[in-house]
């Protein structure tokens, strides 16, 4: 019986669980690109004006303006924007404090239901009219309603399977990113600055309110109330044989289990550990989590915060995406090999890397963005991005505590972008024009 | 290493569920059935899903809210608890729901397609001038669906 138990490396555990990760990002940036050429080849620039939100209420950017009043007006939209944020955010930290988790989760819940059902629905409307699909009414609206309530349940209401939970927030992610890229142009740009230093604001301040948040959600080691997305958790070996459902939050509420001896859900904890050991990293895979003073419960978390808007009738109403804030959580693990309890990577209790639904909706805000000047900047930036993603998880390696996910992608990102868009362009388009390089 | 294989011999079952997608252990699928032994999960999440006890109260309630107009809830119960389905004689009280739901999805499947499809090739050749009126496109039209309005 020897065979079965070779040790995968820290490459394979550590590559699969940034991989975990880098693919459903990727995914949701590819399909907000696709959606973006596809939808805006039809329309022109300057619909977009017309957009009317929260994120264009201090200034409405039209083409005619200069470049200064432009930049002006979008600094005044993202102050805004980012105002309206924080105090939502705090709104939730204290309904948090207060444990209105019911109301919590219904309100999710509805802004779940309403992005997938309206602004999917919209954004089907314009795909339909756009290749002139035949469907009649009463499909459509039978196959929206499905969607959206299924949706819905996966993702707040009920456990459902893991492939569908993830499917579903990375179209909300999809959804709600493409409504953003109809900003203005400066708007979005500032916009995105604005809200990558709000993020490492948050969460790295300490009267920041998502570091509150995540500190108050260890502390009662309960889920954040929020729209995250969990990769699913790595496991070297053999899985599930001990007949214990494993348990994939990460603040398990350890009064239910014993807390004395951890590494208890999971067989795989002693193999994991074992290898761990073996392999001598304790730190390296898997980014191992600091151990907390009260539960074991080790988590890495960058956050970040989303807001998303949602037309009235009339006006526009600002709706606080609490979900859509985002702690960057690693798998808890406990390196200290002095004490015998032991939570291994990929264990049940937790043991995956959490991203927040806004840093996927924010980067996908960054590609769209640049997949409207041309597709040479969306490889610029795409590859910004996955880059400053890769430096993020390697910081939560290092730190150990939670991280801002989106400064360091987004300030990379909008570089690339301008030296793309204003030097790489020029350098490509002289070279083969003169023959010289394709 | 002992620990290691002091986990792998306490496991009976080296591959118990041949449907989770996390397992590296090479054993093929057949291990499972070869002791004779049903997979040891229902869901097709393996141990990072639900237990035995809390697989049949999930499987009734996504049957019953299925009624609701929601095959797409069926299709997913079925895909859900794919180990009940493939392995007929496991899980009898899962079992049942399931199947339920993957005949429910069956049905109300059909009868959608068959009216969508007709509705889409028949075209206005079929139905007259009640085409236009049922079409997306122009229904989305007359009420200034898109747009962003």
């Amino acid at each position: 019986m020897a065979q079965n138990t070779k040790p995968t490396s820290i490459l394979d555990s550590l590559g699969e669980e940034i991989i975990r990760i880098i693919a459903p990002v990727s995914i949701c940036m590819f399909m907000v690109v696709i959606l973006v050429s596809v939808l805006d080849s039809s329309s022109s620039s300057s619909t977009s004006a017309s957009v009317n939100s929260i994120a264009t209420i201090a200034y409405a950017e039209t083409n005619s303006d200069s470049s200064w009043d432009k930049f002006v007006g979008a600094l005044l939209n993202s102050l805004v924007f980012v105002a309206v944020v924080t105090v939502v955010t705090f709104i939730l930290v204290l309904l948090f404090y207060l444990r209105c988790t019911k109301f919590l989760k219904l309100y999710m819940g509805f802004s779940a239901f309403v992005v997938l059902g309206f602004m999917g629905g919209e954004i089907a409307l314009f795909l339909i009219e756009d290749f002139s699909i035949p469907v009649d009414c009463i499909t459509f609206v039978v196959a929206l309603f499905n969607f959206a309530v299924v949706g819905v349940l996966a993702v707040f209401m009920s456990k459902m399977a893991i492939l569908v939970t993830q499917a579903y927030l990375v179209v909300i992610g999809m959804l709600v990113a493409y409504w953003f890229t109809q900003l203005p142009e400066w708007t979005t740009w500032v916009l995105l600055v604005a809200m990558a230093l709000y993020d490492l604001a948050a969460v790295l301040l300490p009267v920041g309110p998502l570091r509150l948040l995540v500190e108050l959600a260890i502390s009662r080691d309960e889920d954040i109330p929020a729209l995250v997305y969990e990769a699913r958790p790595v496991t070297c070996n053999g899985s599930g044989a001990e007949g214990r459902v494993a348990q994939r939050r990460v603040w398990r509420d350890r009064g239910s289990e014993n807390s004395d001896h951890e590494s208890n859900n999971n067989p795989n904890a002693n193999s994991v550990f074992v290898e761990n050991v073996d392999s001598g990293s304790n730190s390296t895979s898997n980014a191992s989590v600091v151990p907390d003073s009260s539960t074991e419960s080790n988590t890495l978390v960058s956050g970040h915060n989303d807001a998303t808007l949602v037309r009235a009738e009339e006006g526009w109403v600002p709706e606080r995406d609490a979900e859509l804030s985002a702690p960057l959580i690693d798998p808890r693990m406990n390196i200290q090999p002095q004490q015998s309890e032991l939570e291994g990577i990929g264990l049940g209790s937790s043991g995956a890397i959490k991203l927040g639904l806004g840093d996927f909706i924010f980067y996908s805000v960054l590609v769209g963005r640049a997949a409207m000047y041309d597709f040479m900047t969306v490889y610029a930036c795409y590859l910004a991005i996955i880059a400053g993603l890769g430096i993020t998880l390697a910081l939560l390696a290092l730190y150990q505590k939670a991280l801002p996910a989106l400064p360091v992608s987004i300030a990379l990102g909008v570089l690339f972008y301008v030296l793309t868009r204003f030097l790489l362009e020029a350098f490509v388009v002289e070279c083969s024009l003169n023959l010289l390089m394709f | 290493m002992e620990t290691g294989s002091q986990a792998h011999t306490t496991n009976p079952d080296r591959n118990p569920n041949p449907n989770n997608p996390n397992n590296r252990n090479p054993s093929p699928n057949r291990s499972s059935t070869i002791l004779g032994s049903s997979p040891l999960w229902p869901t097709i999440d393996g141990p990072l899903g639900l237990s035995e006890e809390a697989s049949v109260s999930y499987a009734r309630s996504f049957y019953s809210f299925g009624f609701a107009m929601l095959p797409w809830l069926w299709a997913l119960n079925c895909f859900y608890f794919w180990p009940v389905l493939r392995h007929s004689r496991s899980f009898p009280r899962i079992r049942r729901y399931v199947v339920r739901s993957a005949v429910g999805f069956g049905v109300f499947t059909a009868i959608l397609a068959t009216w969508a499809l007709t509705f889409a090739i028949g075209g206005k050749s079929l139905f007259g001038p009640v085409w236009d009126q049922l079409v997306l496109y122009n229904l989305a039209d007359r009420l200034g669906l898109t747009g962003w309005s």
